[in-house]
């Protein structure tokens, strides 16, 4: 069964949802349970690749909720749902982090740093067909909190340019810098060599 | 032959460059085999990702799975708990507006059997209780604060949390008093139990003044403004009263909550009193020990073990069999005292001590010093050592139940609702204690309950110190690593803690603060660990979604 990302529901799951977002917003238990059964394995997916720990991923899971609860009024229901719960989600995250100062300065100074190095392809290659997902999720957490956030908003919540620059508060043009940076610290990770390590594991 | 960046490589990927350019790189990619398999990892490394991240590697934590149970729920209890707490807030206004506190209290009749009428509403009849009544309109009043605010704010986990505790204890107040095994009297005016009458099993009764001349075959529980005992009762006797006078017989225990104790008859067992004044009279007689803590306290009886006394003035001219222990002002032993055993006296002035008076040995007095312990140096050498007795004692608890210590500290870091939970527990335990024991609970219940009040006294500091200490080094990421947090931080604290304790009423309230801090953070985890558990299924319900090609990592853009 294919997780729920945004923009990925079918047509009957989009109304669905629809149906109970308008009921709970009306204050009905049952529908604010039905959201919560449908996305919250997700969403708590989603800060588990986004934070350093298990325990954190859950703490997190039940403040986004309890903060969805109050922001359904807000929801603008001709758009996407999950769409507008990851942007919650990733808004929580991000400031969780930004709390805990295990943002690195040093990733704002380089974030305006294009690396233009060509890396050989068929080492690249290699690398990446060697490597499993348990792998790549272990390597994951060895990055840096705005490269780890960066690889999370557009890989698993399928998030735009636009969006991502609005979410990490960095200009749009320079998104791809920092994803490109966030697959170099990756690869290194991947390699075994010392990323930027920052928020450590679970 | 040139080759493309990487950047521009990516970017061409994932859809980013404009018309143009990216027909600029599809053309290039068709005649340049390395920019060509760049550009396939690159794409490869896209799904590798987002296959990675998108695995269900773990099922959602039965506390979320749990979580969902009780979001689904507390729509609809919260507001019944909210509702009732504000009718509460609402009655506490009235009274205060309405009628003047102290009338209300006298004139305040029964509204019915339950604990809570009983107990609030008959506070006339011992001063003692206003100020419980007192705590508990405050309790109230600082709840439906807390719930406004928490229903502001949106926070309605914590204030679940908070509220189940709180309508657990409004809940047992309310409770309506048992019948049964206990005979029930009540009245606004004078209760008679006549001589020639028996109760045959416990005997509850409230009322303005009470006289006993015939029989309890069980205890007697007394609420009122005075009672007189010239009956037999065979059990224990637990008196709340203004005055309290004992001429009959009481095989039991009495445990009195006086302005005026007299005992002229006997007490078979021990006799453990709060009082203003208590008299054991020349013809009065306990079989027991006594322990009083009151103003004035005179035994011209007879006692058979010890006497322990925390009094302003200790007037002894009967006979004790046991040792004495007395704490207070002044004492003095008469011309016909006789003393058994050792007695021990800490005072502001030696005892008086009559020339008649037959003592066992000397009385050995100690001189009760007022200096400031804070200018000795032993008094710093002693804290070091409490403190480190403190960090065994947290490390030995972090060692027996580390994941419990691993979420109460969590707990811990969430500030306002452990001191918000703390400030009920910390009051309402002991209240709900002490309850348990003067009615019908049961002592072993109230006792164990100030027991692990107690306990959670002295882990609270150690709690903090752990929360203290991973502010300042970051979480943990093992057992002995929050141990040496807790150390850090515990040291910390007290080190802060010290030099405000000479500031007496910020002292007090800092370790007030820590304390509600570190029970609340304790009560916290211990809610989270024992509220009913949902078993885990929600990975299992989500409901299909197909997934539609995924567009932005979907590989080369063709030219």
């Amino acid at each position: 069964m294919e997780p729920l990302r945004p923009g990925s529901m079918s047509v009957p799951g989009m109304t669905q949802t629809t149906e109970a977002v308008a009921r709970a917003r009306a204050g009905d238990a049952d529908a604010w349970g039905e959201l919560y059964r449908d996305f919250a394995p997700a969403i708590f997916r989603f800060c588990r690749r986004a934070l350093p720990t298990r325990e954190d991923a859950e703490d997190a899971t039940m403040e986004i909720f309890m903060k969805l609860r109050d922001k359904l009024t807000q929801y603008d229901e001709t758009r996407s749902f999950s769409a507008w719960l990851y942007r919650v989600a990733a808004n929580h995250c991000w400031d969780i982090l930004r709390r805990r100062k295990i943002r690195q300065d040093k990733e704002t100074d380089d974030v305006e740093t294009v690396p233009l190095e060509h890396p050989d392809p068929n080492q690249l290659d290699k690398l990446i067909e060697q490597k499993t997902n348990e792998e790549v999720r272990q390597a994951l957490h060895k990055l840096g909190a705005r490269a780890r956030m960066a690889l999370v908003l557009r890989y698993y919540s399928d998030m735009s340019y636009d969006e991502i620059a609005d979410e990490l508060g960095v200009r749009r043009a320079f998104v791809g810098v920092v994803l490109l940076r966030a697959r170099h610290e990756l690869r290194q990770a991947l390699e075994g060599k010392n990323a930027l390590a920052a928020g450590g594991t679970s | 032959m040139d080759h493309l960046d990487e950047m521009t490589c990516l970017l061409y990927a994932e859809r980013q460059l404009d018309r143009v350019r990216a027909q600029a790189v599809s053309a290039h990619a068709q005649d340049c085999a390395a920019c060509r398999t760049l550009l396939r990892a690159l794409d490869r490394e896209s799904r590798l990702l987002t296959r990675a991240m998108l695995e269900e590697d773990e099922p959602l934590p039965s506390r979320l799975a749990e979580f969902q149970e009780r979001a689904r729920k507390s729509f609809g209890w919260i507001w019944g708990v909210v509702l009732g707490l504000s009718a509460t807030g609402v009655y506490t206004l009235y009274t205060y507006v309405i009628e003047p506190w102290q009338v209300r209290l006298e004139e305040a009749g029964f509204g019915g059997t339950s604990l809570l009428s009983l107990l609030v509403f008959q506070g006339a009849f011992w001063k003692g209780w206003q100020s419980v009544t007192t705590l508990l309109e405050v309790l109230a009043m600082l709840t439906l604060a807390g719930f406004g605010f928490a229903l502001f704010r949106r926070r309605l986990r914590r204030g679940s949390a908070l509220a189940l505790v709180l309508a657990g204890l409004f809940a047992a107040l309310a409770l309506p008093a048992p019948a049964g095994a206990v005979e029930f009297h009540k009245t606004e005016g004078a209760y008679e139990l006549a001589k020639d009458d028996t109760v045959k099993s416990d005997l509850f009764v409230t009322c303005g003044r009470g006289r006993i001349d015939g029989t309890i075959e069980g205890d007697l529980f007394f609420f009122g403004q005075s009672v007189e005992i010239s009956g037999h009762i065979k059990g224990d006797a637990i008196i709340f009263a203004g005055s309290t006078r004992i001429n009959g017989q009481i095989d039991g225990n009495i445990r009195s909550f006086t302005n005026n104790l007299t005992i002229t008859g006997s007490v078979g067992k021990n006799v453990l009193t709060f009082n203003e004044v208590v008299n054991l009279d020349s013809a009065g007689k306990v079989g027991g020990s006594m322990t009083a803590f009151g103003e004035s306290v005179g035994v011209d009886g007879r006692l058979g073990r010890d006497l322990v006394v925390f009094a302003d003035q200790t007037i002894i001219s009967g006979a004790v069999d046991g040792g004495i222990q007395a704490k207070g002002r002044a004492m003095s032993i008469g011309s016909s005292a006789q003393l058994a055993g050792p007695v021990r006296f800490e005072g502001d002035n030696p005892p008086t001590v009559s020339s008649g008076a037959k003592l066992a040995s000397a009385v050995q007095f100690t001189k009760a010093e007022h200096k400031s312990r804070y200018t000795e140096g032993h008094y710093y050498l002693w804290r070091v050592i409490w403190t480190a007795a403190f960090v065994l004692f947290g490390l030995v608890l972090f060692l027996l139940l580390p994941k419990f210590s691993e979420e109460t500290v969590r707990a811990g870091e969430r500030f306002g609702a452990p001191v918000g939970l703390g400030v009920l527990v910390f009051f309402a335990v002991p209240i709900a204690a002490i309850i348990a024991c003067i009615t019908v609970v049961g002592i072993p219940l109230g006792v164990l309950t100030l027991a692990l009040w107690i306990l959670g006294l002295f882990t609270a500091e150690i709690v903090v110190g752990a929360v203290v200490g991973n502010w300042i080094l970051g979480r943990a990421a093992d057992t002995w690593g929050l141990i040496g947090r807790m150390a850090l931080g515990f040291a910390l604290v007290r080190i802060v803690y010290t030099p405000l304790e000479h500031l007496h009423v910020v002292g007090h309230l800092v370790a007030l603060g820590i304390w509600m801090w570190g029970m609340g953070a304790i009560s916290l985890a211990l809610y989270n660990r024992f509220s009913p558990r949902v078993s885990s299924g929600a990975t299992a319900s989500i409901p299909p979604a197909s997934l539609p090609p995924y567009t932005t990592v979907g590989g080369i853009q063709p030219a």
